[in-house]
């Protein structure tokens, strides 16, 4: 979808976002972005070499107002899987990039009730080293209801009240500069719903609308702990 | 109020109505000497329903789940949410408020007409003063609304007489001097002053027996004005009259912050019911003892609402000791009545009378609404009660339970814990975070689309 379509879904085209819903109940795909080249906090593009083990960078895409999680799974290896559903439909995720597979992304916003990463706490996270909710090692938690996701299986609810996946971001990874680019996202129409929940809190932290701006040609990428004042882990 | 005033002021309320359905589905022996105008006869001013008309009455967390997820399960449901209230506030995290960890705002800046326009249903703000199954009507202070579905959330009521408070006078006082405050709003701004108020000695609160709303909410609040005392170095004490043998959840959690953190400043004893109240003198009597106190919060015991009882839905004594609602196990509807449904806190099932319970009721008996709209049955799915308690605030700690429940088929019941229920009961900050967010997702998943 190009730039005006999406402000047009934005803006509450119930046409639109028909047309839209009907189209994504047989398959749900990924809808194309302007690629953006993703940094290190001060402009810089990433390494995926440097992309921690520990926790997860948030980075937004591809929108002002979408954070996203970027992982390094580390030792652990992702696996594709063809047979994934959200609420659009079926989908299939193709597993992470870069060397061996590891580095892979999703929209941080709870797929449960909405709890996403905030500049004054973060009740989603990826606790690379597991928790008491996580019930193993590499998981997405979210500690406000419970709900944990694996990122390694397309994040996956693997237990908990949520009952689809984290929205995936498409990425694209350049061997020869160990470089990545987000460049297409998917479930939009869960996006919007999220606009509309959280439309007066995005305006305050953005600016009127702000949230609704793309990225641009890089987004910056920031260690979950430094972008959440206080990051619970559950 | 008596059971006896309760039903004559009902009746007065109804008027002619009353009358008219002695004999039906109200079920109320006495006439009326109805010099009312012709009620129920008149109409709601309501759009003409356009598909099978869904109301639900009570805009609590069960009424606004099933009111918004009806209608996405099921477009052509046209739903009207009845609710007396015109404000909402949560009954849910209100605790918190007392101890200055979140604002009133957070409880109540949720509007019901948000709710229906995000979700497209209609809000009528109404009193419901009758039902006649027969002609599927619901009668309330702004007219009759006819219904093919009707789903009854009216919450709980107090049951004084449970705590030896008979005399309607001593009642009356009681209510709305020392409320329990796990009701209505006015209750939580009215126990709010109280703790503001507070300068020393014993703030009373009482724990009733049976399965009374928020099992963990009485504990949690003792942990949170001890807590506040503390920190303002009130020379006051939290007593704690346990109706109940044991801390009746999350008992480890809650012993421990009682030990670790409160000592001196609250005081919990088991085995202590309530037998009595003298309001005056500010003493509760116990089967051995008696105890003065200096404020107090006196929880009574809890039945389903009144107006359960008022229309006629009233399960038999054999099957719910809290004059809770006569319905199915699974699904909820009034035993022989596939129209009528009484779902939440009156319903008369073992579970946690809490939030998450009602919500996650809300979400399945949503399905079950839709599937039987289109003629069809679905299977049953246990509600899930995630609770957490608030056990510090001063840094914010809290401990969590999340659970479900197993049915016999047998039986015909719930009979326990399902496997998979974990308790959470060491208290920390990463859980004292996740209480805030947790009623957060809770409005989202009420009042937003």
């Amino acid at each position: 979808m190009d730039r005006r379509g999406f402000v047009k879904l934005c803006a509450g085209s119930a046409a639109l976002a028909m047309a839209s819903w009907d189209q994504a109940v047989l398959a749900a795909g990924f809808e194309a972005f302007p690629p953006a080249k993703l940094t290190n906090k001060i402009g810089i593009p990433l390494k995926a070499a440097e992309i921690p083990v520990g926790e997860a960078l948030v980075f937004a895409y591809p929108v002002a107002g979408v954070p996203c999680f970027l992982i390094n799974l580390g030792e652990r290896a992702s696996k594709a899987d063809a047979a994934m559903k959200n609420e659009d439909g079926d989908y299939a995720w193709s597993g992470g990039v870069g060397p061996n597979g590891r580095i892979v992304a999703f929209v941080a916003i709870c797929t449960h009730q909405m709890s996403y990463p905030q500049p004054e706490v973060s009740y989603l996270r990826y606790a690379a080293s597991g928790s008491e909710l996580a019930g193993a090692p590499g998981r997405i938690v979210c500690c406000a209801h419970a709900s944990v996701f694996d990122p390694a299986e397309g994040a996956k609810v693997v237990s908990g009240p949520a009952t689809m996946p984290l929205l995936p971001i498409r990425l694209v990874y350049d061997p020869v500069s160990d470089e990545l680019v987000a460049d297409g996202i998917m479930g939009m129409s869960y996006i919007k719903r999220y606009f509309k929940t959280y439309k007066a809190d995005l305006n305050a932290r953005f600016g009127a609308g702000g949230y609704r701006q793309e990225v641009g040609a890089k987004s910056a990428c920031v260690p979950l702990s430094q972008y959440s004042g206080v990051v619970p882990a559950c | 109020m008596s059971e006896n005033s309760s039903r004559r002021n009902f009746l007065k309320m109804s008027g002619a109505v009353a009358a008219a359905g002695a004999t039906g589905a109200l079920g109320m022996a006495a006439p009326v000497q109805a010099k009312a105008m012709p009620t129920g006869k008149m109409m709601a001013a309501l759009p003409k329903a356009k598909g099978p008309r869904l109301v639900v009455v009570g805009g609590g967390t069960s009424g606004l789940t099933i009111a918004k997820y009806a209608k996405k399960e099921y477009p052509k449901f046209d739903v009207v949410l009845v609710e007396k209230r015109d404000m909402y506030s949560s009954c849910f995290s209100s605790n918190m408020w007392y101890a200055g960890v979140i604002n009133l705002e957070f409880l109540a800046d949720h509007s019901f007409m948000d709710a229906a326009v995000n979700n497209g249903y209609v809000y009528f703000n109404a009193t419901v003063t009758g039902l006649d199954r027969h002609s599927r009507t619901l009668e309330t202070n702004e007219g009759d609304i006819h219904y093919d579905f009707l789903v009854l959330a009216p919450g709980i009521s107090y049951d004084y007489e449970k705590i030896g408070v008979k005399d309607v006078e001593v009642m009356t006082a009681l209510r709305q001097t020392y409320p329990g405050g796990f009701i209505s709003p006015t209750e939580h701004v009215t126990l709010h002053r109280k703790i503001r108020e507070f300068e020393g000695g014993v703030f009373l609160q009482t724990v009733p027996s049976g399965n009374y709303r928020c099992l963990p909410g009485p504990y949690e609040r003792a942990c949170l004005l001890a807590s506040t005392f503390k920190k303002n170095k009130v020379k006051g004490k939290v007593l704690v009259l346990d109706a109940n043998p044991e801390i009746t959840i999350k008992k480890e959690g809650f012993h421990a912050a009682f030990n670790d953190l409160y000592k001196g400043y609250l005081e919990w004893l088991p085995s202590k019911a309530v037998m009595g109240v003298d309001v005056e003198k500010k003493v509760v009597k116990t089967e051995f003892d008696e105890f003065k106190f200096d404020d107090a919060a006196i929880y009574a015991n809890v039945r389903g609402s009144t107006l359960i009882e008022q229309l006629g839905l009233m399960a038999p004594a054999s099957k719910s000791n809290q004059k809770e609602a006569n319905i199915d196990t699974r699904y909820y509807n009034i035993v022989g009545d596939p129209h009528v449904y009484v779902t939440g806190d009156s319903r008369p099932h073992p579970y946690s009378k809490s939030a998450n319970t009602s919500n996650t009721e809300g979400h399945y008996m949503a399905k079950v609404l839709a599937a039987r709209a289109q003629g069809k049955e679905i299977p049953w799915v246990s509600p899930r009660t995630i609770c957490y308690s608030m056990v510090n605030a001063n840094p914010l700690e809290a401990i969590s339970v999340d659970a479900g429940y197993d049915y016999s088929a047998e039986k015909d019941a719930i009979t326990g814990f399902s496997k998979d229920t974990k308790t959470f009961e060491n208290r920390d900050g990463a859980k004292g975070q996740a209480t805030l967010e947790w009623a957060r997702g809770m409005y989202r998943d009420m009042f937003d689309a």
